[in-house]
């Protein structure tokens, strides 16, 4: 594919076994579609950055120059959001970042588990793992609220509502999957080599097979940050203190409440894209890795 | 073994109790009439029946589906087409590849309010199609020059579909690029050689070739298509506004649940939705005929 990706148009055209010249067109019409496609991607962004510094009946003009350019919108978003930008930020950022860890870390153990290791029901707990891939997330929302709620109080007005929406993501199946194949390719030889040295089981996982594991731990990561950073279902449900919210329900309730100031909520719209979109450019091999063992949001 | 064991507790603790066992337990609520502080009243199938005859779960049901029916083939259809353009030798193939998909892991809250931007009255769409001078061809539909996309119930759930269209056809060419670099190069070079065209190597050998694909796109697609509930909600509220034109099953069973405190009632909507798509994955089982993958 690399090599693919490399080649100039020229070169490439005279591989192909059959007519040269309908081939070259056949190109030349792929890339016009793929510029137009291109578009109807960023256009939308774009207008959404251009707005955001747009006074308000000024958003209502199909121009792209802010006439005049201004900042009122970004100041109501960061005034009036209740509760305030910062906060939302770091709702998100301390959900997503446990339901990360966690996933990686119970994620490798099951992974391993279940690519490695010998014990009675094995195969009947991988297959209830991965048929949990088949049921909708929210039908759970009864069962867990009530455990939530009634069993273990954690949808409450105290810090540890915020335990609520981790425990509900602290596993997924997509985490186990994608890392168990990851340790199947792994050669046994080392894990033998590794015995020989001496080493015990806990050190040979920890020291020699999680930093093998590397790039799907990673895949795992980026997977299920970005995964929660945009949940919106279990949040909604779960969090009930305005002081707990994370972006995308701050980002709804603004919406409900200042439906016609558009600049200052494609402010917001900005503020909860930029963080996954720089995420995405560091990481995009990553991302790509990881979508085989996703499913659809919905 | 005991490593297995250790290993695999903690985890499998989790799922359990809260995917596996949730599932077992709504399934025993639903036979409730069951509130904020328990059950209040054993109700057996009366949930259930209360559902026949409740207009306004009809009416998820038929949005649902109707996204259903429609979201999928669109989206599949575009994803298709994406990957087998992108997967030509073509300069820039990484960075469509990478555009194309980023849709599709933005938050869907911000896009869905960029969305709803972009198609109210005075929105970006309607600007564009009066200047592209489209409008007369959306008269005929009775769609006038300052039609307002969201808040009307006649567009609001067609207009959802066009933004799920938008953002999931990318994770669709992904799946699909992944199943397409499985087919050999030898039998495109045969079918060169016989002197085939692009569209006949397409329908004749592409396409069929596919099949696990399709099946794996189209499981994951009804899957995500019946869990729609973020942009119904962030378009219309709770209430499915408006006039529960984007009420779908799940947006009915959070607003049972979670405004109502119906937990009894709530928990049959869920097990009916868990039922359609069992039937659903059945008849494509069925269809394809084969199990790859982990469906």
């Amino acid at each position: 594919m690399a090599v693919a990706t490399a080649a100039p148009n020229t070169t490439a055209a005279n591989v192909e076994p059959v007519g040269d010249r309908s081939a070259a067109w056949r190109r030349r019409l792929a890339f016009t579609i793929l510029i137009a496609y291109a578009l109807l991607m960023f256009v939308p962004f774009a207008w959404t950055v251009v707005t955001s510094f747009k006074t308000q009946p000024d958003a209502l003009n199909l121009s792209w120059i802010p006439n005049p350019f201004t900042t009122e919108g970004w100041e109501t978003a960061f005034n009036r959001l209740d509760p305030t930008l910062p906060r939302l930020f770091f709702n998100s950022a301390l959900i997503a970042t446990a339901v990360t860890l966690s996933n990686v870390a119970l994620g490798s153990m099951a992974g391993y588990a279940f690519a490695r290791l010998r014990f009675p029901g094995r195969e009947v707990l991988f297959v209830l793992v991965l048929a949990t891939l088949m049921i909708p997330d929210q039908l759970r929302l009864v069962p867990v609220y009530i455990l939530l709620n009634n069993v273990v109080d954690l949808v409450n007005s105290g810090p540890t509502n915020y335990l609520s929406v981790i425990v509900v993501l602290a596993i997924q199946a997509e985490s186990v999957f994608l890392l168990r194949q990851y340790f199947l390719t792994i050669p046994r030889d080392l894990e033998e080599a590794a015995k020989i040295d001496g080493a015990g089981f806990f050190t040979t996982f920890a020291r020699v097979i999680l930093p093998l594991a590397s790039p799907a731990i990673a895949a795992v990561a980026i997977l299920q940050f970005q995964g929660s950073w945009n949940n919106f279902f279990w949040p909604l449900v779960l969090l009930q203190e305005r002081s707990h919210w994370t972006l995308p329900l701050g980002l709804a309730q603004f919406r409900f409440q200042y439906f016609t100031n558009w600049p200052a909520l494609m402010a917001v719209v900005v503020m909860a894209t930029l963080p996954i979109l720089v995420l995405y450019l560091f990481f995009q091999r990553y991302f790509v890795a990881g979508v085989a063992a996703s499913g659809v949001k919905g | 073994m005991l490593a297995g064991f250790a290993l695999i507790a903690l985890p499998m603790f989790f799922f359990l109790t809260l995917k596996i066992g949730a599932i077992i337990y709504a399934t025993f609520i639903s036979f409730f009439q069951w509130g904020l502080r328990g059950a209040r009243d054993v109700k057996g199938l009366e949930n259930y029946q209360r559902l026949l005859s409740d207009p306004i779960f009809h009416k998820a049901i038929a949005n649902t589906l109707y996204y259903a029916v429609v979201w999928v083939p669109l989206t599949m259809a575009l994803g298709l087409f994406l990957a087998v353009i992108v997967n030509q030798k073509i300069r820039g193939q990484t960075f469509f590849r990478a555009s194309f998909y980023f849709p599709s892991i933005a938050s869907s809250a911000a896009i869905t309010v960029l969305w709803i931007f972009l198609f109210q009255p005075d929105g970006l769409f309607n600007d564009v199609r009066a200047a592209l001078g489209l409008n007369p061809l959306f008269e005929l539909f009775g769609l006038g020059p300052k039609h307002a996309w969201i808040s009307t119930s006649n567009t609001a759930l067609n207009t959802i579909i066009a933004l799920n269209v938008w953002t999931t056809s990318g994770t669709f060419m992904l799946f699909y690029l992944a199943y397409l670099q499985t087919i050999s190069k030898d039998v495109y070079e045969a079918a060169a050689i016989d002197g085939a065209g692009a569209w006949q190597t397409f329908w004749k050998i592409t396409f069929p070739l596919l099949k696990p694909g399709h099946y794996f796109v189209a499981t994951v697609a009804f899957i995500g298509a019946f869990q729609m509930f973020d942009q119904a909600y962030i378009g219309g509220g709770a209430d499915g506004t408006p006039n529960n034109s984007l009420t779908t099953i799940v947006l009915y069973l959070y607003r049972k649940a979670i405004a109502d405190f119906d937990f009894g009632y709530a928990a049959a909507v869920g097990v009916v939705l868990f039922l359609i798509i069992m039937a659903v994955t059945l008849i494509q089982r069925r269809l394809f005929g084969q199990t790859p993958g982990w469906y």
